[in-house]
């Protein structure tokens, strides 16, 4: 069980203690008030008529890249749509105790650039539960519920098949370059076809594997096997490492050794509000991006708060809010590649139990189905409460079922759905909580931007390819974990490198 | 001749560029770890220190079979994976391969392209590569093929020639490549010619590393040469530093620490032997610690207090090989310099 280990103080600082006390625990603090203690941050008021780079998204990427480039003495103006920053990555204080997320949360092994980044905040992290059986429900009266452990359930009429076309998909995907996708000798191959393709073409299961699959796709793209390009799938696995470790399907979907190892300690969106501070009024929040444009070997940014002119301009928003910027002078193929992109479709919804009981019955709180509101389950405790929280991830065609549900028809959906794998006392929580991705005017979904068939091996060299004096960060644009924290500091970092050795 | 003034700012720049992290030091030498692995194509041969801190990399030839344009990494010097650039303008129905041999004084790299026997620039603020030059197809030898590069005196280019027994001059401002050094020494034995080159102002004199020999009596065996350089910049004479104890040892590419010591990488042997000025062998290592063991180290460039080392896997062809090593050496580089007028066109 988890237990706060924070001293009584920290749970009662006030906003201005929260601030004096830097880096102290904050897992008690609702993001209400994590967010104004960003007071630093502007939200009215004149921009400054010129500096050396405007950041475009106050998300991890742009926050990492101005830090940057404001550390090399620089001048940097971060300018954000939103009121807050995090972009993707957003902490939510539940009413009955604690510190939970809507949005990007977990960090594993080999993510060691976002793991550095919260280190030097001094932003801690805790494992994820994982003492106990997973569970698995088929929707096959003859298997029912099952508890196991790993990485694939114990379903015999899609065990052996799903191995080994994880193995062909790991195999596949060591050849993919992480920085160049496009120019393997089979991209154009690849990318034709669907993952759900390959997998009716390569397994004797193919529904049941399918089906499974989709326990991955949905939570972890948004989406389902029949909406991703295989090329983009094989990079997104190859991505799943770093650079002494080859990326694979286990290290991206385990949470042991894996990518849902650990979160941390009071919210994953403690790195942006901690790098926010550190810039203070270098961020513009409420400061939405209408139009770049180059005019007399200046960037000019023009914002609904003002324009400002810049010798560099990093664009860190995600790839469809691209869209809607006038950017003259934009290659057409990126142009293109945007507009072939497709934001994820994905809700967090989040039950609280006055205790994990799960676990007591010997269970990690891990979950998959084969159907219903809940494909795939996660103990979602915190620290600073001993409280239990189950996470469904609501994805893909399971969001289109339930997205457009009552809130109340979905709460009942995804609690039957936890009662499922953990029991009925999965239907009692103490609270409720669920955030649509989709409905953020900012993101436009989420977890990340999806490649279709047919786009990746075409247009996917411009996804970081700089223009005049324009470029570009934010997660899609990294090489390895694209799509997670880590991909989105290293893109950062890249950008940064790329506009301070032209200034 | 270059002035002293200029010597002294270019190596200021350049040793500060080479201090290493301070973990560094808490290695022994000789103890060797996963720097970063090459993506496809694979196959690096040679890794580059740049004064801007980052290091780069190329990929070369599949021995079975080139199936992608090379490409060119660009890393953080912990190892982080930056970008890459595709190598423009490659024969395509021919083997090819890029290394990252130098860069010049105005921070472009000097590339070393296989297929059309290139030296190419690129500027890494811009992207732009640019043709430099073509090594011409000597009479009676077999094919260019640029190995190794340093910059030397008059601010030279000066490029090994793996096919064929010269040194090619480039010019500093850049031009037509000329045989500047031509010897029976660096004649090779079934393709496996002249390799490493550097220049050592110290000493006025080019270390030059023969993978194999085509003398009946030492047949394969490998060489370490002392090129001397006349006053009148002409070549002087060749000597042996250092001669290798195994037939197949194959010596490649190499670095010099500020003692003189070099490190020489064996591309056949799998190892990395440390030599003194003199060529005496002061150790062997293998690439102790690892999680990639050497599999056809190809060079030894200096990075503080570590050699970075391509892990060609060059005759196994093992995809999971294809690494830069970081070894620990306990000693630093010895500068490199790159004259001012050292820009080529």
């Amino acid at each position: 069980m988890f237990s706060s280990g924070l001293p009584a103080d920290a749970l009662t600082l006030g906003r201005r203690g929260l601030i004096a006390g830097g880096a102290v625990a904050l897992g008690a603090v609702a993001t209400d008030a994590l967010e104004a203690e960003v007071d630093a941050a502007t939200l009215s008021g004149a921009l400054p008529r010129r500096v050396d780079v405007v950041v475009v998204g106050a998300g991890i990427a742009g926050l990492v890249a101005a830090d940057r480039i404001a550390r090399r003495g620089r001048s940097v103006l971060v300018v954000e749509a939103r009121d807050r920053v995090g972009g993707r990555v957003l902490n939510h204080g539940l009413r009955t105790g604690g510190t939970i997320e809507a949005g990007g949360a977990f960090i594993g092994p080999t993510q060691n650039h976002i793991k550095a980044l919260a280190d030097e905040l001094g932003i801690g992290t805790f494992k994820e539960y994982v003492e106990g059986n997973n569970v698995y429900v088929s929707s096959n009266p003859l298997l029912g519920r099952q508890e196991f452990k790993g990485t694939v359930p114990p379903d015999p009429t899609i065990l052996l098949d799903a191995a080994l076309a994880l193995m062909r998909l790991n195999d596949m995907a060591a050849e993919v370059p992480v920085d160049a996708p496009w120019a393997h000798p089979k991209a154009a191959q690849w990318d034709a076809i669907t993952l759900d393709a390959w997998i009716r073409s390569n397994t004797l299961n193919s529904k049941g594997v399918d089906n499974l699959i989709k326990s991955w796709t949905q939570p972890g793209f948004g989406a389902d096997p029949d909406q991703l390009s295989l090329l983009f799938v094989l990079h997104y696995i190859a991505c799943s490492g770093n650079e002494t470790h080859v990326g694979t399907f286990e290290r991206n979907s385990d949470t042991v050794g894996g990518a849902q190892e650990s979160r941390f300690v009071g919210g994953s969106q403690r790195v942006p509000l901690a790098l926010a501070r550190r810039l203070g009024d270098r961020v513009a929040l409420s400061a939405a991006v209408t139009r770049i444009e180059h005019v007399d070997g200046r960037a000019v940014v023009h914002t609904t708060r003002g324009r400002v002119a810049a010798r560099r301009v990093v664009v860190a928003a995600p790839p469809k809010q691209v869209l809607d910027m006038a950017l003259p002078g934009m290659p057409a193929g990126r142009r293109t590649l945007l507009s072939k992109l497709q934001m994820g479709r994905l809700m967090k919804c989040d039950a609280v139990y006055e205790t994990p009981f799960w676990r007591a019955d010997g269970l990690t709180g891990f979950g998959l189905a084969d159907s219903g509101a809940v494909r795939v389950a996660f103990d979602n405790g915190v620290r600073n409460t001993d409280h239990g929280i189950l996470l469904a991830f609501v994805g893909g065609s399971t969001w289109r079922q339930y997205g457009s549900l009552s809130r109340a028809e979905r709460r009942t959906a995804v609690l039957q759905g936890f009662a499922r794998m953990f029991g009925d006392k999965a239907l009692k929580p103490i609270e409720y909580t669920e955030h649509d991705w989709t409905h953020e005017r900012w993101t436009r979904g989420g977890p990340v931007a999806i490649y279709p068939p047919n786009v990746m091996a075409t247009y996917g060299q411009h996804i970081h390819r700089p223009y005049g004096r324009v470029h570009w960060a934010g997660t899609e644009t990294s090489t390895y974990w694209t799509g997670y924290m880590d991909g989105a500091v290293r893109s950062g970092k890249r950008a940064a490198v790329e506009v301070l050795e032209k200034l | 001749m270059i002035r002293r003034t200029t010597l002294l700012v270019l190596l200021a720049v350049l040793v500060a560029a080479g201090l290493a992290p301070a973990h560094a030091a808490e290695r022994a030498p000789g103890t060797a770890r996963v720097f970063a692995k090459v993506q496809s194509p694979g196959f690096p041969a040679y890794v580059h220190v740049h004064t801007n801190g980052r290091v780069y990399a190329g990929t070369y030839t599949n021995p079975a079979g080139d199936s992608m344009r090379s490409r060119v990494f660009e890393y953080t010097s912990g190892g982080t994976l930056l970008r890459s650039w595709t190598v423009p303008g490659q024969d395509l129905t021919e083997p090819r391969g890029v290394q990252v041999a130098a860069s010049d004084a105005r921070g472009r790299l000097v590339l070393l392209e296989k297929s059309r026997a290139r030296v190419l620039t690129l500027d890494v603020r811009t992207g732009r590569f640019q043709a430099q030059a073509t090594l011409p197809d000597l009479p009676g030898g077999g094919h260019p093929i640029p190995n190794y590069a340093t910059w030397g005196p008059g601010g030279a280019l000066f490029v090994s020639d793996y096919g064929q027994a010269v040194i090619w001059r480039i010019p500093a401002a850049g031009g037509t490549p000329r045989a500047w050094f031509t010897s029976k020494k660096l004649e090779g034995v079934a393709g496996f010619g002249t390799t490493g080159l550097v220049f050592e102002p110290a000493t006025r004199s080019f270390l030059v590393s023969q993978q194999t020999s085509g003398d009946p009596l030492e047949l394969f065996r490998g060489h370490l040469y002392r090129l001397r350089v006349r006053a009148d910049g002409a070549p002087g004479a060749l000597s042996t530093v250092w001669t290798a104890g195994g037939a197949l040892d194959l010596p490649d590419g190499f670095g010099i620490a500020r003692s003189g010591n070099i490190y020489l990488a064996l591309l056949g042997a799998n190892k990395l032997v440390k030599l003194s000025p003199t060529g005496k062998v002061l150790a062997r290592w293998s690439a102790t610690g690892s999680a990639v063991p050497f599999d056809s180290p190809s060079n030894a460039t200096f990075l503080g207090t570590r050699v970075l080392v391509a892990n060609q896997s060059a005759i196994l062809g093992d995809a999971s090989h294809h690494a830069i090593l970081d070894v620990e050496v306990g000693e630093r580089g010895a500068p490199v310099v790159v004259p001012r007028v050292s820009v080529l066109r």
